[in-house]
């Protein structure tokens, strides 16, 4: 025995199984996380939501009345998952957390002078390259370690060349926090691509 | 390079082409859409099509109404409008002039 829900699905009313009801609900609130930068986001998943009623319809006969989670995996095998809906618009999951926000510092070979490493960092905490270029050079003055520090941003950190990239590379607000995050971020991967 | 993303791109282009190459023959439900879509195996997941529809739609190359239906709800019935016949026939063209190109190079 199993308790079922009654909901309304484009205009249609369907019996179905709680477990099957939890999973549909989080099927489509990943699908509005994926719509919602679409200008009329509403629209695509109520259009979307009528098909589906419309695969729950055929789904169902005088025997089967009620909505299972077969019927609900089956709608979603043909409707596609949002990582489905990436790939086939191709987009990458790396693109979608750029636009959520994700940041990384890159090399910025727009803007640069030397290797774009100042650059990119100032694009990174959104402040003045030229700032960056005078902390550099300080430090280049003082024993020469700035020059070290930039010849090891320069060799770890990557060229921002896709959009994605350059999208990624803008950015936060300084503070100590993002500072060591960045950094710490920065230093895994090299760890990781050296493979320490 | 990545294989995947690199079809995915291809497909793309190719897909808001289709559908209204599709909508150029008659007035359609979107599943009548999937269906010759899925057929000639440019989409795999329906999910795609809809972002689609709507963004077409929003730029005025289609219009839609609802239509009633036997069993159910209203139905969209989607339609090209006069700017979408011109949209189209500037995208056959294009598409003849893409294939001639690629075919040129590929017989070399």
């Amino acid at each position: 025995m199993k308790i079922t829900v009654s909901i309304n699905i484009g205009g249609w009313s369907f019996n179905i199984d709680e477990d099957a009801y939890s999973e549909l609900k989080r099927y489509l609130k990943n699908l509005e996380i994926h719509f919602a930068t679409e200008e009329s986001s509403s629209e695509i998943l109520s259009d979307i939501e009528s098909r589906m009623a419309e695969i729950f319809r055929s789904r169902l006969t005088t025997y089967k009345q009620v909505i299972s989670m077969d019927d609900v995996h089956h709608a979603i095998s043909i409707l596609g998952t949002p990582e489905d809906l990436s790939n086939e618009e191709g987009t990458s999951v790396r693109d979608k957390f750029a636009s959520q926000g994700y940041h990384r510092i890159y090399r910025d070979p727009e803007h640069r002078i030397i290797g774009g490493v100042c650059a990119g960092m100032g694009s990174y905490w959104n402040i003045e390259p030229w700032i960056v270029r005078v902390i550099f050079f300080i430090l280049a003055m003082m024993g020469g370690i700035g020059v070290l520090i930039y010849l090891i941003l320069y060799i770890v950190l990557p060229e921002a060349k896709t959009t994605a990239q350059k999208i990624e590379m803008k950015g936060e607000p300084v503070n100590i926090h993002n500072i060591t995050e960045a950094v710490k971020k920065e230093f895994d991967s090299v760890r990781k691509n050296m493979n320490l | 390079m990545d294989l995947e993303n690199t079809k995915a791109q291809m497909r793309k282009g190719i897909l808001e082409y289709c559908i209204l190459s599709v909508l150029s023959r008659s007035s359609c439900y979107a599943s009548d859409i999937i269906k010759e879509l899925k057929e000639a195996k440019v989409i795999v997941v329906e999910g795609t099509l809809y972002p689609l529809l709507t963004r077409q739609k929003n730029a005025g190359l289609l219009s839609y109404r609802w239509e009633e239906s036997q069993q159910g709800p209203p139905r969209k019935y989607y339609e090209l409008t006069s700017e979408g016949r011109e949209y189209l026939t500037d995208l056959d063209n294009s598409w003849n002039e893409l294939v001639e190109s690629v075919n040129l190079i590929r017989t070399r």
